[in-house]
């Protein structure tokens, strides 16, 4: 298992956005988290990641016990092992697309060499939108830009909130086909979070989660009709 | 990298910073020049005599210009001869200077310094025409416009004398002979010793340092002259304070600058932290962005102060902060040092910002809305609250004694500063009743308006918080100025039991024949050197002036000395004791303690034709005339007590008027860039409130309208609190100093002053947010 979560619970005063749940995500795997608005998904995101501390349980990526690092130790551990795609605001407006990607390594104080990050972008399709800053790129190009600025690491873990949420259906599937692709030609292992039953087509493994709890997975052959019935049937 | 990528992308946000610390850096690098070329000069009249020996000179408290004791006219003659004596000395010239000031055109010239003519060789000056002066005659600057042979009428301290001009040479002052000179000098402090050409000057000197000592090179600037040191030591306290202040708001109006900026960037932060940036590396990244704009706000502010410094140095002259002669010199350690100054000051500024920015959590990034509610952090509160404590136990615990003022003070400091801290809690519910005139009608403007100033908090308390600082801390200042000049003129008018009074008119003085009664204010010096500040007058003048009590009628003898109350008991003189003392002239005399006396503005009081046969130069400053004034003849004219009262200090608080107006002046412009730079840096958050209330069906005109009602209830906002916490301080400063000086004291507050700074402050506002906006929401 590369990301382990053990009885985590998360509560903000008095609601409680996770409730004990426990669940594991094999290495070279693209899991899906679904579920209705405000059931947990991204709370349980962002305790998977380090962004967030659980209340109560423990969570565990590559053999690290989150709770057992402090700040600083969380921030490096997401350097190095963890890349994030998320809904918006991915970028940093100042810095071009390049530039934005080599943030990483440079935030490390690891060379950035400029190959690796042409080759990351020529990975995503952008290789000539190099020198362009965020305010001249499209949502869709955007969102790439952050998919190579999370791999440029080669992270352990990406972990991708909504990723396709703003896109149009023709860019979503560049997207998510390029996501796939890692996962099945890199090994990467991949978790995001999507209320669209298309999108979770893609993963290997759903997850289903309501009022802070695991209540449905399942694995197999998904397509986007058997997902919704799912979707339905738990609902 | 990001650092620089950073200011670039978002100049917007860094221009009032960069702006405030331009202008900053601009004034201290010009103090700082200023202050470096504002030492002490060798005087022109005496830069071409290489050596000088001089007097004993005493250490003197900072703000002190008492004088030194002169040499007796016995030592002086002494000195003469044996100076004379030295191998290579050409010639030893006493430096002999009294009052004289020609009279042409029935005018006083602008010239007002007499000298002895054998002292015109030690600048040297030459003769331009005619012969030096001998008995009955006088050489004369050239540019005067007297030629030889004329008869010119010259003030001096006893009254006109006629001479007869002999010559004219290339410098300032009236010569007389040396012969004719000496009665007129106040006592010799220094001897010139003129150089045989190519004499050994240092083997002179070295010779010379047995009997006195030596002043050579850039040393012999302490012979400047007394008046020249105090308004170079006047010149040094403003120059000081504006370095001081510049560099203080800078800090305050940068730090919040920053502050703001790192407040609207809270999701970028996020991000960064999201992608692996440490809390350090987010603090040295703000560094660096202070670093950037720093060097390059610092650097434009320097070099601006490089070329503004002359003309300062030219207003400082005019204004009487400096010494004529005064200019400004370039030179590169002021600039480098208010260079790293800068660069430290921005650091410094930057500091909480830059704490703030590290605390942001990587999950700041997924926020959706920026939201406006974080509480104020513990320790401003704490601040906040200590500083309003300060302010209110000061106000309490004042004792209606003369240290009012100063508590008075603390207490209006301590209390706005303590509401500027605690702005963002104060503001919203003052605004809320504020604004109630808004609830009025049915316009949506007035409900955006009165809602907006209340929930967008951190705008609102930034905006007013720069207003209530500079109106309150302007109404206190130049209320309290005012009102201690008006108390002053009161109490004068009060203790002056005359008809009239006679005061200079172009002159430094008044001569002996100018009519009425008048004392002369000099010094009298102890066995040890030290000085006493001593009044020479008759009884009937302490009589009709001030309220000096004691045996008065004593300082009809010449042998005679009344002393303050202080000096009876340091010294241990009980009437009928002696104090040895000596005079302006060098000569020494015992004296007889006859009493002491209270109220006098002076260590000691002695019969005022003693004090005139010992100092033959020192002017009266004025002269009580009972009964119909005489003619004062010229350089002086005759005034009722009403108008002499309220003109009296004059000079005085001239300076201290321009002074309060410069402060004021600096402050309002750090005000104004603060007021804009809110206004410009929360636009850009107020973009999609303003398009919703253009889809809500709001004319480009309403939005407006809302925008400058907005920000124009704000200022007043800021401006109503400033002015309610000065009052009270005020009026309790009034109160403290009428019963002290025992007579009404007006409040004298200068309203169209204040009018004007928050109508600029208005305008400010209402023209920068309503231009913000527009260009954001243009269609
Ligand atoms: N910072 C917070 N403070 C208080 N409550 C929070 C906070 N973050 C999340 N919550 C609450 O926790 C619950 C779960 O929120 P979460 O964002 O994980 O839901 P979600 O499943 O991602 O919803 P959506 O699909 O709308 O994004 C919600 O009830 C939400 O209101
Ligand atoms: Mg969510």
């Amino acid at each position: 298992m590369k990301v382990r979560l053990e009885a985590v619970r998360r509560t903000y005063g008095t609601v409680t956005a996770l409730d004990g749940v426990t669940a594991g995500f094999a290495a070279g795997t693209l899991t899906a988290i679904m579920g209705p608005s405000g059931s947990g998904k991204s709370t349980l995101l962002h305790c998977a990641a380090g962004l967030d501390r659980p209340t109560e349980g423990t969570v565990v990526i590559d053999g690290t016990d989150l709770g057992s690092l402090n700040e600083h130790g969380l921030t490096v551990l997401r350097r190095e092992r963890i890349g994030f795609v998320f809904q918006a605001f991915n970028l940093v407006s100042a810095l071009t697309a390049e530039q934005n990607v080599a943030l990483p390594l440079r935030l490390a104080g690891r060379p950035a060499a400029p190959e690796l990050v042409r080759r990351a972008l020529a990975q995503v399709g952008l290789a000539d939108r190099a020198g362009h800053r965020p305010s001249g790129l499209s949502g869709g190009e955007q969102q790439r830009v952050a998919i190579a600025r999370a791999l440029i690491t080669k992270p352990a873990v990406v972990f991708a909130d909504e990723p396709t949420g703003q896109l149009d259906t023709q860019t979503s599937r560049q997207v998510l086909g390029m996501l796939r692709r890692l996962v099945d030609d890199h090994a990467q292992t991949m978790i995001m979070v999507t209320h669209d039953p298309v999108t979770a087509s893609y993963a290997d493994r759903v997850i289903f989660l309501e009022d802070g709890r695991v209540v449905d997975e399942f694995t197999g052959a998904l397509t986007a009709e058997t997902v919704a019935a799912r979707m339905a049937g738990t609902c | 990298m990001l650092s620089f990528a950073t200011v670039r992308e978002r100049w917007q946000s860094f221009a009032g910073g960069f702006v405030v610390l331009s202008l900053g850096m601009a004034l201290v690098s010009m103090s700082a020049l200023a202050l470096a070329s504002a030492g002490p000069r060798v005087p022109d009249r005496l830069a071409g005599t290489p050596v000088f020996v001089s007097a004993p000179r005493l250490d003197r408290a900072d703000g002190s210009f008492a004088p030194d004791r002169p040499w007796s006219p016995e030592t002086v003659a002494s000195l003469v001869e044996e100076l004379s004596a030295i191998p290579g000395v050409a010639q030893a010239v006493p430096d002999r200077a009294f009052y004289a000031q020609p009279v042409i055109g029935g005018r006083p010239a602008p010239s007002e310094r007499g000298h002895a003519w054998s002292t015109a060789t030690l600048a040297p000056y030459r003769l331009t025409a005619g012969t030096a002066p001998r008995k009955g005659e006088t050489v004369v600057d050239r540019s005067l416009g007297l030629t030889p042979g004329t008869e010119v009428s010259v003030l001096t301290a006893r009254g006109p004398v006629t001479f007869t001009v002999s010559g004219t040479v290339d410098g300032p002052g009236v010569f007389l002979n040396d012969a004719e000179a000496a009665p007129l000098s106040t006592g010799v402090r220094a001897i010139g010793l003129v150089a045989e050409p190519g004499a050994d000057v240092a083997a002179i000197a070295k010779a010379a340092g047995r009997f006195a000592d030596v002043l050579t090179g850039d040393g012999r600037s302490v012979l400047e002259s007394r008046d020249d040191e105090r308004t170079r030591w006047i010149g040094m306290q403003i120059l000081t304070g504006m370095a001081v202040l510049s560099a203080l708001v800078s800090v305050l109006v940068v730090g919040s600058t920053f502050a703001v900026g790192v407040a609207q960037r809270r999701r970028e932060f996020g991000l960064l932290r999201a992608v692996g940036a440490t809390p350090r590396q987010i603090r040295a990244m703000v560094y660096g962005e202070a670093l950037v704009v720093g060097v390059a706000a610092t650097a434009a502010g320097v070099a601006a102060g490089a070329l503004l410094a002359p003309v300062l140095g030219a207003v400082l002259v005019d204004v009487g902060f400096e010494p004529a002669g005064f200019a400004v010199a370039l030179s590169p350690l002021p600039l480098a040092g208010s260079f790293a100054g800068g660069v430290v000051l921005t650091l410094v500024a930057v500091w909480s910002a830059s704490r703030r920015a590290a605390r942001v959590g990587p999950l700041e990034a997924l926020r959706e809305a920026e939201v406006d509610d974080r509480p104020m952090p513990r320790l401003r509160w704490i601040t906040g609250l200590a500083s309003c404590a300060l302010g209110v136990a000061s106000a309490v615990s004042s004792d209606g004694e003369g240290a009012f003022v100063m508590s008075g003070l603390v207490a209006a400091v301590g209390v706005i500063a303590g509401l500027a801290l605690l702005s963002p809690v104060v503001v919203p519910p003052v605004a809320h009743y504020a604004s109630w005139p808004f609830t009025r009608g049915r316009g949506a403007v007035g409900m955006l308006v009165r809602e907006n100033a209340r929930t967008a908090v951190r705008r609102t308390a930034a905006t007013a918080t720069p207003v209530l600082v500079t109106i309150g801390c302007a109404v206190l200042i130049t209320g309290m100025v005012q009102t201690t000049a008006a108390g002053f003129a009161a109490v004068r008018a009060t203790t002056i039991r005359a008809d009239a009074v006679i005061v200079p008119d172009g002159t430094p003085g008044l001569t002996d024949v100018s009519g009425g009664e008048s004392s002369l204010f000099s010094a009298v010096f102890e066995a040890n050197g030290d000085p006493l500040s001593t009044i020479g007058a008759t009884p009937e003048l302490l009589k009709t002036a001030g309220d000096t009590s004691g045996p008065l009628d004593e300082l009809r003898h010449d042998d005679r000395v009344l002393i303050a109350e202080w000096l009876a008991e340091d010294r241990g003189l009980r009437p009928g004791a002696v104090l040895p003392v000596s005079f302006e002239d060098g000569t020494s005399a015992r004296l007889t303690v006859a009493g002491t006396v209270r109220n006098a503005d002076a260590d000691v009081l002695v019969s005022r034709d003693l004090l005139r046969s010992h100092d033959p130069a020192v002017l009266a400053d004025e002269a009580y005339v009972v009964g119909t004034a005489p003619d004062p003849g010229p350089g002086a004219r005759v005034v009722d007590v009403a108008a002499y009262a309220a003109e009296a200090d004059a000079e005085e608080d001239r300076l201290v008027w321009i002074a309060t107006l410069l402060l004021v002046v600096v402050s309002t412009a750090y005000a104004g860039v603060a007021i804009v730079n809110t206004m410009v840096m929360s636009a850009a958050g107020r973009v999609r409130d303003l398009e919703v209330l253009r889809l809500s069906g709001a004319t480009p005109r309403q939005v407006r309208g809302t925008v400058a009602a907005e920000s124009a209830l704000v200022v007043l906002l800021g401006a109503g609190l400033g002015t309610v916490v000065a009052l009270p301080a005020l009026f309790g400063i009034r109160g403290a100093f009428a019963e002290a000086m025992n007579t009404d004291v007006p409040l004298v507050i200068p309203w169209p002053l204040i009018g004007g700074l928050v109508a600029v402050c208005l305008v400010l506002a209402a023209g920068a947010s309503v231009l913000a906006a527009t260009t954001k929401v243009g269609r």
